[in-house]
């Protein structure tokens, strides 16, 4: 469900560009050194962009560091290291990763996800100790979310979006929890959390309706058991406004913390990478690609 | 609405006591339940209502809080609960509703609305303003949207719900702004391009090596 939160590439400027990709190879050194090498494969954009945001708020200097990756090998790259924000990134990274992996054991009991699960559970307990308090929590409102998905009725779309929408307000209020500016950075991560869990229902929408599995949209909002096509027709412009909403709030939260660095970033992703994504996702569900569409409007007007 | 004073058969600029012992006086006179099935019932009900609106303009103007709630203890000590006195007694609390949402006292505001039973266009528009603060922007458009179709000539309610489609046009605009220039860009380009195969059909050459 994760990955959607992602800067839109072509409006940025290559330092920029660098600069989130020195904090995406951070973020998996900062996994590695204080969990190993396995839980780096739960890597992800969307915590890429919590490191960035957290970052941004502390006036603490960026330090750069020069490596070869592992996985890369033939290029030298820069990481961003030693760096709290990172930290903190990599152990919400790993937390989710886990509890996620316990849903899924739960849910569809494959063999792959019950053994990762083990060994991410065997990492997570070196995690440092005032971490807890988001331990616990992820781990009740993930259940939570579990609950309210197995018994969905009369739930409405807001109501169960909320769980993981107020999880993600927390989890990025929690780094900063005395600060003036937490209602803020709460209300952020709320709006983007009902973001990426309504997207992500959105985006898995077909491939739900056609092996009849749980989805947000679909089951809550299909009353008529339509098929794919004519309710993703019917459906879309009311999930467009949703989303456009909430990426919307979340810029206005963002205007009214006090930022100290990556400006450009956060604005990036906040702005258009959020827009973006929604077209792609929107556009490929109709079976259109969007860049072809744009052609060939401007091809008639040749 | 007619004189509110001729309504209530006083004379204008009387003292707020006159006022209240003249409705009293009219509401003993006309109050609904002592006509049983009579048919002035339905006159009596309209009656009251009129004098009901003309009673709480006038105690508007002079102020209010003690006279608002002398006027509810006559209600319930008459248990008289008729759609026009439940009115009366909404707005009071529909008023408090609307301080709470003003003070962010979101929790409180929600569960006064979730205790009333009459679902007003106010209803809907208050609920959908306490789900806009708990960023609920689903139920929250249906909210406002019921409450613009229940009474299409509230400007507060239709300035609320064109400001939650505004509010998106102006964010999508922004990325769209953007992205369509760059198109237009790539247009000119082409459109060069074009102009260059043309040409070179021709024998002449815009862009050389091309």
């Amino acid at each position: 469900m994760f990955g959607y939160v992602t800067p839109c590439k072509m409006e940025m400027k290559i330092k920029d560009y660098e600069k989130f990709k020195a904090y995406y190879c951070g973020l998996c050194n900062s996994i590695k050194n204080s969990y190993g090498n396995l839980p780096r494969l739960t890597l992800n954009y969307d915590m890429t962009f919590l490191a960035v945001l957290l970052d941004s708020l502390g006036d603490n200097k960026i330090i750069f560091t020069k490596f070869s990756c592992a996985i890369h090998p033939l290029k030298k790259r820069i990481m961003i290291n030693n760096n709290a924000a990172l930290d903190y990134a990599a152990f919400c990274n790993t937390t989710l990763a886990y509890y996620k992996l316990m849903d899924d054991v739960q849910d569809n009991k494959t063999m792959k996800s019950k053994v990762f699960s083990l060994f991410l559970k065997n990492y997570l307990t070196k995690s440092k100790v005032e971490y807890n308090d988001v331990m616990m929590y992820t781990k009740e409102k993930l259940l939570l979310i579990n609950t309210l998905e197995a018994n969905y009725n009369g739930v409405s779309i807001d109501e169960l979006s909320h769980v993981f929408a107020d999880l993600t307000g927390f989890i990025i209020s929690f780094y900063y929890k005395d600060a003036a500016f937490k209602e803020d950075l709460y209300w952020l991560g709320y709006n983007l959390g009902k973001w990426i869990y309504i997207i992500d229902a959105y985006d898995d929408l077909e491939k739900d309706i056609k092996s009849d599995s749980f989805n947000a949209i679909n089951s809550l909002l299909n009353r008529n058991n339509l098929d794919f096509k004519s309710f993703s027709k019917c459906i879309k412009p009311r999930i467009d406004y949703i989303l456009t909403t909430c990426a919307e709030q979340c810029l206005k939260y963002l205007n009214s913390l006090p930022l100290i660095k990556n400006e450009d970033i956060l604005y990036n992703i906040l702005e258009l990478g959020l827009m973006e994504k929604m077209n792609v996702v929107f556009n490929k569900n109709l079976g259109v690609d969007y860049i072809k569409g744009v052609e060939y409007k401007d091809g008639k007007s040749l | 609405m007619a004189n509110p004073y001729e309504i209530l058969g006083v004379r204008e600029g009387s003292s707020k006591e006159d006022i209240k012992k003249a409705y009293r006086e009219q509401a003993k006179k006309y109050h609904p339940d002592q006509y049983g099935d009579n048919p002035l019932k339905d006159l009596a009900e309209e009656k009251m209502q009129e004098l009901n609106e003309a009673y709480d303009s006038l105690m508007k103007n002079t102020s209010s809080s003690n006279s608002y709630q002398s006027s509810n203890t006559y209600n319930s000590s008459n248990n008289y609960n008729s759609s026009s006195n439940d009115d009366h007694t909404n707005r009071d609390i529909y008023q408090s509703i609307r301080m709470d949402l003003n003070s962010g006292n979101i929790p409180s505001a929600e569960q006064k609305l979730g205790s009333m039973n009459t679902k007003t266009a106010e209803w809907n528009y208050l609920m959908g303003m306490v789900h806009l603060k708990k960023s609920w922007h689903d139920s929250a458009y249906n909210f406002i949207s019921k409450a613009c179709s229940m009474e299409p000539n509230n400007i507060e309610y239709r300035r609320s719900f064109n400001e939650l489609n505004t509010r998106n046009s102006n964010y999508r605009d922004n990325y769209y702004g953007r992205r369509n220039n760059d198109s237009g860009m790539g247009n000119m380009c082409l459109n060069i391009w074009c102009a260059d195969s043309l040409c070179e059909c021709l024998g002449g050459d815009i862009i050389s090596g091309c």
